[in-house]
């Protein structure tokens, strides 16, 4: 073989110009239509709602024009948007440490080996199973004054009639969702702290044992530090399920009585679904998209900071 | 001479030949020949999802299909995205309904959307206009046309009713009692003074076997009730010149403090109480007065209750111990209600408008309302009148004049443009009152929500429809 027909066939090997080209952008050929579908699926709803919410559309006329920023000044003057963000606050401010506090003490409870254990913790994490609308339906009857056992539960204990409108009377409307609310997600927290538990190194909780430090030391010195990014992972994706929280109150009270337990998400329903208001609902949904999205943002900073 | 007479004789016998038969045809068999030209073709309807639909599932679709080859799919929806769901459909363009049922208190903003087909030429052109006389005033004046046109047929004969225990009010001894505490007959109550002197008098004599009375409480029921009592008390919702909310006035006050008091001689936990709750107190008994819809009648009755999908209602009993009267103070909310209308995208508006007509007509209607199994009531002079619906119950015939009776003085639900947001906060305001705020703060409010209302729709524009509204024989008390 001479030198010039080896060269040739060098020549030869070479992708052309068109070839090269082809080959660089060729990963991103391959994703791009995954990325188009993802677009369309995701973004485009969240563009044209965005575009929505500055336009006059209702149900009810027949004018879309656009009307800038109108919506979203009329966020500000809308109390009962701002009660309903309140009440989602107060739910979430009640709800989420509970839940937090009895998973963990759930998940101490069944960190050591005991018989049946496995029977035991699928039991207990049957509530999350259930839709969230059954579980308040539920939660309804079981508060009703003529048929529930709540209330012959109590009437036994205190040995005379107790009658309470649980889902009436102001005073036991929030502690009856939070209850329910409780009880059906407080497993969810325990499944994810048992695990994160029964992840912590036995060698160093052995070796506190032998130093003879007390339960609450070890509990504040290696274990709420080991189990820390698992407790704001499961705080973080359960506030988040707070704050969107819907079916449960729609089950229990619808909102009521009045508006005293309508949450930003009943609200939102209300106004897109109940009152036609589309674009204004489109404005609502905006802003509690920026306040999770703040509120999600600060807590990861914290995370970080934290790690 | 003689020719041409003969000629012109056997011309119009002839004439009178060909045109007998449609002059002997009622507005349900002229439908069924001028829908056979459509025959293989399906028109879709958009009906309440529930007992509702049972009529045309199981009845008026197939026997419609069977008379005319046309095909009925049935849409159900429940009633709370109706007008939802019809606004979208026509909104879209898409056409995918061709009938409906709409609430009548619905219709000034579907009409003014355009989403409903003026039904006018329609009824000219099929002979219709003689049987719509047929229906009662208070639906056919009040519940069919917006603007001067006919937007849809009144086809449910909805009306409060006072249903009572006869047993326990002809009961002499209690008669006796009673008349000795108050002074006057026990009877059904023509007030609400007397209803609550009744009530009070029941419950402390018989409770906790029997109440004075029960309602249902939740959303959205007792709107209605506190829209009849506020009217028949003397109030106005608006000012009608400003359009200003006048329902915190003092007669507001004074409704709301009386439906509040009522709850005490009503059983423990009436202020949760929907629609079964009710009906099941007062079919097993525990409840000695109520006021309802007509099914309540039917099915205390124990009318239809061999029927698969009346499973659910409670076996009734105080069968042939109930009485029917006029709600206190005598003008009957003529609560809810439906239309049966054509929609304006409808690919197949004739055919859907044939169908119709023939639902609605005198004789189809007539089997319409005696399903045991669907929530229709009677709503033509013709069926209150009916010796085949008179002869169902022992007491058919009293139910029926009472229907009748209450759906001439019955009184209009408020029909303004975006009524779902005023009902809202009727509904919100009353719950509120169950839970136990001022009565007088939950007033200001629902007024100061009324007005944001009305500031939002246009004051004029909402103005001109209240004015229409007001004017109606069944808006206002006379």
């Amino acid at each position: 073989m001479t030198l010039s027909a080896s060269l040739n066939g060098a020549e030869q090997r070479r992708p052309s110009r068109l070839g090269r080209m082809l080959e660089d952008r060729l990963p991103y050929l391959i994703v791009a239509p995954a990325i188009l579908i993802l677009l369309l699926v995701g973004l485009f709803p969240l563009i044209y709602s965005l575009i929505v919410s500055f336009q006059r559309i209702t149900m009810t006329e027949n004018d879309t024009s656009f009307v800038g920023f109108l919506n979203y000044a009329e966020l500000f003057r809308d109390a009962r948007l701002w009660a309903a963000l309140g009440h989602t606050a107060i739910i979430t401010a009640i709800a989420l440490p509970l839940e937090l506090l009895i998973g963990f003490l759930m998940a101490q409870l069944f960190i050591d080996r005991m018989p049946g254990r496995q029977l035991f913790v699928a039991l207990l994490v049957l509530p999350t199973v259930i839709s969230p609308i059954v579980a308040g339906a539920t939660w309804r009857l079981m508060f009703d004054i003529r048929f529930g056992p709540i209330g012959e539960i109590l009437s036994f204990i205190a040995g005379e009639p107790v009658r309470i409108l649980w889902t009436v009377n102001p005073a036991y409307v929030y502690p009856a969702i939070v209850i329910c609310e409780v009880w059906q997600w407080s497993p969810f927290m325990f499944l994810l702290l048992l695990a994160a538990l029964s992840n912590v190194d036995q060698s160093q909780l052995e070796a506190a044992e032998i130093d003879g430090a007390s339960y609450l030391r070890v509990l504040r010195a290696i274990v709420l530090p080991a189990i820390a990014p698992v407790v704001a992972v499961a705080c973080l994706i359960r506030g988040l399920d707070l704050v969107r929280i819907f079916d449960i109150i729609w089950a229990l009270t619808e909102g009521g009585p009045g508006s005293r337990t309508e949450t930003i998400s009943l609200y939102t329903y209300v106004q897109g679904f109940s009152q036609f208001e589309t674009s204004y609902t489109a404005a609502i949904s905006f802003l509690v998209i920026a306040l999770l999205t703040l509120i999600t943002t600060l807590v990861l900073k914290r995370m970080e900071l934290a790690r | 001479m003689k020719f041409r007479t003969i000629l012109g004789a056997a011309a119009v016998l002839a004439l009178a030949g060909a045109s007998a038969p449609a002059a002997d045809k009622d507005a349900a068999d002229i439908a069924v020949d001028a829908a056979k030209k459509y025959a293989g073709t399906t028109i879709s309807i958009v009906w309440e999802a529930g007992l509702q639909s049972l009529d045309p599932l199981n009845y008026s679709g197939p026997q419609w299909e069977k008379l005319t080859g046309i095909k009925v799919k049935v849409i159900e929806v429940p009633t709370d995205q109706m007008f939802t769901k019809i606004m979208q459909d026509f909104k879209s363009g898409a056409g995918a309904y061709d009938a409906l049922n709409v609430i009548p208190s619905w219709m000034p903003d579907l009409a003014r959307a355009g989403a409903l087909e003026p039904l006018d030429k329609y009824v000219d052109k099929f002979g219709y206009r003689d049987e719509l006389q047929d229906i009662a005033a208070a639906y056919r004046d009040n519940q069919m046309q917006y603007d001067g046109k006919i937007f849809g047929f009144p086809d449910d004969g909805d009306v409060m009713l006072l249903y009572y225990r006869k047993d326990i009010f002809e009961d002499p001894k209690v008669k006796e009692e009673f008349k000795a505490k108050f002074g006057y007959e026990l009877a059904p109550p023509k007030d609400w003074k007397q209803f609550d002197e009744i009530g009070q008098f029941i419950t402390d004599k018989m409770a906790p076997k029997v109440y004075g009375a029960g309602f249902f409480r939740t959303a959205p029921y007792p709107q209605y009730m506190f829209q009849e009592r506020f009217r028949m008390e003397g109030g106005k919702f608006f000012n009608a010149d400003t359009m200003k909310a006048t329902v915190n006035g003092d007669v507001g006050l004074k409704v709301f403090k009386e439906m509040k008091a009522e709850n005490k001689f009503m059983p423990p936990g009436v202020e949760q109480w929907n629609f079964v709750d009710n009906l099941a107190a007062f079919l097993q008994g525990t409840t000695a007065m109520t006021i309802s819809w007509p099914p309540y009648g039917r099915w205390a009755a124990g009318y239809g209750s061999g029927e698969e999908a009346l499973k659910w209602v409670p076996k009734s009993q105080v069968a042939g111990k109930v009485g029917y009267a006029l709600t206190p103070l005598g003008r009957p909310e003529l609560g809810v209600g439906f239309d049966l209308s054509v929609s304006a995208t409808s690919k197949n508006k004739e055919a859907a408008y044939l169908f119709i007509q023939w639902l609605n007509s005198k004789k189809t209607s007539l089997e319409r309302v005696q399903l045991p199994y669907t929530l229709r009531d009677p709503f033509r002079l013709s069926h209150y009148a009916s010796e085949k619906y008179r002869g169902l119950w022992p007491d058919a015939p009293a139910y029926l004049d009472t229907i009748k009776t209450s759906g001439e003085k019955g009184l209009l639900d408020l029909s303004l443009l975006q009524q779902d947001k005023y009902d809202e906060a009727m509904t919100k305001a009353i719950s509120s009152l169950w839970a136990g705020e001022d009565p007088k703060a939950i007033l200001d409010r629902m007024a100061q929500q009324f007005d944001a209302i009305t500031d939002k729709v246009g004051i004029d524009n909402q103005k001109a429809v209240y004015k229409v509204w007001a004017a109606k024989p069944g808006a206002y008390p006379q």
